[in-house]
């Protein structure tokens, strides 16, 4: 199998501005997984992420990563062509610091989280019932394959194409079910056989927007316990949850870029 | 079976770095001499990494080459697997983890690497360390990767003076080259209870709360992880013996770029 990409990519990041520009081929032969450049470039227009990431920039930006990235994709006989946003933040208060992903440049959506993040006040335990926001459960999504709660139903979202230009399959991620797809982040990097767009659905999706609700991850998630900003009326405080059961899932998504990509939507634990 | 080439260009403006793919012949015939060199070491019932890199800076080619050797989940950057093998199969003897520590055979700098080196990548408040102590940045290569000769640095008042980055595509961040630790006239007085490190799996360092976390992988009391602030580390350091030993390389890993560390420090203790 060859895989071939052209790609360009703008990144702000460390306060500089990178612009990259390459073109690579797989080939997968006999178990052997060779990379190597090739001859080629993709012209595209991209964002001028500097001007993008000056918004972002507050004193409390630890790291700040902006990159707007175009590729062409071509794999057994398929060419396709993707475009992709990224907003990474880190940003600390305290002894705290709180993690932001996005498959784009919202700003309003930063706000929503930096502002009870510089209120944060101490330690809490986390209240018997609580919400989480789309892009906290987007980022628990990869973690709950194989473990989902018998409540709700995981699953691949249908469309696109994967990494070996195969169709991606609407598909429910049972444990120990054979997944149809495979995820190519990088064409030097072997691809993986995972879920890819994962969602999380359940015939319940009331949701009560009176209770707490975790708004942003303070720490990577490990395993099912979550480090978490929660705000509850007028107090915002970090606090530690455990995913055991999930009551409801709003049928709004978003797409975040955690694991092979997920759609995040309010969720009721 | 994994094979990788990649080779580029990238030109540092005032305002920006413009990566892109350029074929250097003698840059790759460089690097497949260096993985001419490895090949030979490689072991056939381990996970092996060979990473050959070139680099031309100041029109000058500079070469580095490393060997990561991986068994049962636990890795060392040497050449020689029976290394590995003889470090995992040390008997578990202890089973407390709040003992003495011994951090032999090199392993005292990687626990320096990540609690006095990132700690002076970050600009860390100073700390008292031990007098008889000195942790030096010591690079072995001519110039680094934004074209300024290589400076050395006294880890313990000052950050390394090199930029580096692992690969073209990459920002250049002030990085440890080679962590060399060294003792003079330190105390060292042997436990009547402790643990011996021998080999450790990863580390850590997080600005935020000063806390040094390494993972152990070999050891008397088997894998465990040491975590403590890095003005617990300074107190709990009690003694030193003797000249700098070679530890089998680290791979250090800031901001998503894994870049080869040359390590050594002298048996040490910690209490």
């Amino acid at each position: 199998m060859i895989y071939r990409k052209r790609g360009c990519v703008a990144r702000w990041e460390h306060g500089r501005l990178v612009v990259v520009r390459e073109a690579g081929e797989a080939i997968e032969e006999r178990g052997v997984f060779e990379v190597r450049p090739i001859a080629g470039e993709i012209d595209a227009r991209l964002d001028d992420v500097a001007r993008i990431a000056k918004p972002f920039r507050h004193p409390n930006v630890e790291r700040l990563v902006v990159s707007h990235g175009v590729a062409e994709h071509e794999c057994n006989g398929v060419r396709w062509r993707e475009e992709s946003r990224r907003l990474h933040i880190a940003m600390t208060h305290k002894q705290h610091r709180v993690l932001i992903d996005q498959a784009g440049f919202d700003y309003e959506e930063f706000l929503q989280i930096a502002g009870p993040f510089l209120r944060a006040g101490v330690e809490r335990d986390a209240p018997p019932r609580i919400r989480l926001a789309p892009n906290v459960t987007a980022a628990l999504l990869p973690h709950l394959v194989g473990v989902a709660p018998p409540n709700v139903r995981l699953m691949q979202s249908g469309g696109g194409l994967d990494g070996n230009g195969e169709e991606i399959q609407e598909f429910c991620v049972a444990p120990g079910a054979t997944l149809p797809n495979v995820f190519r982040p990088s064409y030097r990097i072997r691809p993986v056989r995972m879920p890819l767009n994962l969602r999380l659905e359940s015939d319940v999706d009331v949701i009560d927007r009176d209770m707490p609700v975790a708004v942003a991850l303070l720490a990577p998630i490990a395993g099912l316990m979550l480090r978490v900003l929660v705000v509850e009326i007028h107090r915002a405080y970090p606090s530690t949850i455990r995913i055991s059961r999930i009551d409801a899932v709003d049928r709004d998504r978003t797409w975040y870029p955690y694991g092979a990509g997920a759609f995040g939507s309010e969720i009721m634990l | 079976m994994e094979r990788r080439l990649s080779c580029g260009s990238a030109v540092d403006e005032a305002d920006q770095i413009v990566a892109s793919q350029t074929i250097d012949s003698e840059l790759i015939r460089a690097c497949d001499a260096e993985l001419d060199s490895l090949r030979d070491d490689v072991d056939e019932n381990a996970r092996v990494r060979l990473v050959a890199t070139a680099r031309r800076v100041r029109g000058a080619v500079m070469t580095e080459k490393t060997m990561t050797i991986t068994i049962g989940g636990v890795s060392i950057v040497g050449r020689d697997a029976s290394v590995l093998r003889r470090a995992l199969e040390i008997p578990k003897t202890i089973d407390r983890t709040d003992l003495p520590i011994i951090w032999r055979d090199g392993s005292g700098a990687v626990l320096l690497h990540e609690a006095i080196g990132h700690a002076a990548e970050h600009d860390a408040a100073p700390v008292t360390w031990p007098s008889w102590l000195r942790v030096n940045d010591v690079p072995r290569f001519a110039f680094d990767d934004v074209g300024a000769p290589a400076k050395g640095a006294n880890l313990m008042t000052e950050p390394p003076q090199c930029m580096r980055r692992e690969s073209f595509r990459d920002v250049p961040l002030r990085r440890m080259t080679n962590v060399l630790v060294r003792q003079t006239r330190a105390p060292f007085a042997l436990p009547a209870k402790s643990i011996d490190v021998h080999l450790v799996a990863g580390g850590a360092y997080d600005p935020l709360t000063d806390v040094v976390t390494i993972h152990i992988a070999a050891s008397s009391a088997g894998a465990f992880t040491f975590r403590r602030t890095r003005a617990e580390v300074a107190k709990s350091l009690a003694g030193a013996k003797g000249a700098p030993v070679v530890y089998p390389g680290v791979i250090c890993s800031r901001e998503g770029q894994e870049l080869a560390v040359g390590s050594a420090a002298p048996v040490m203790i910690t209490e």
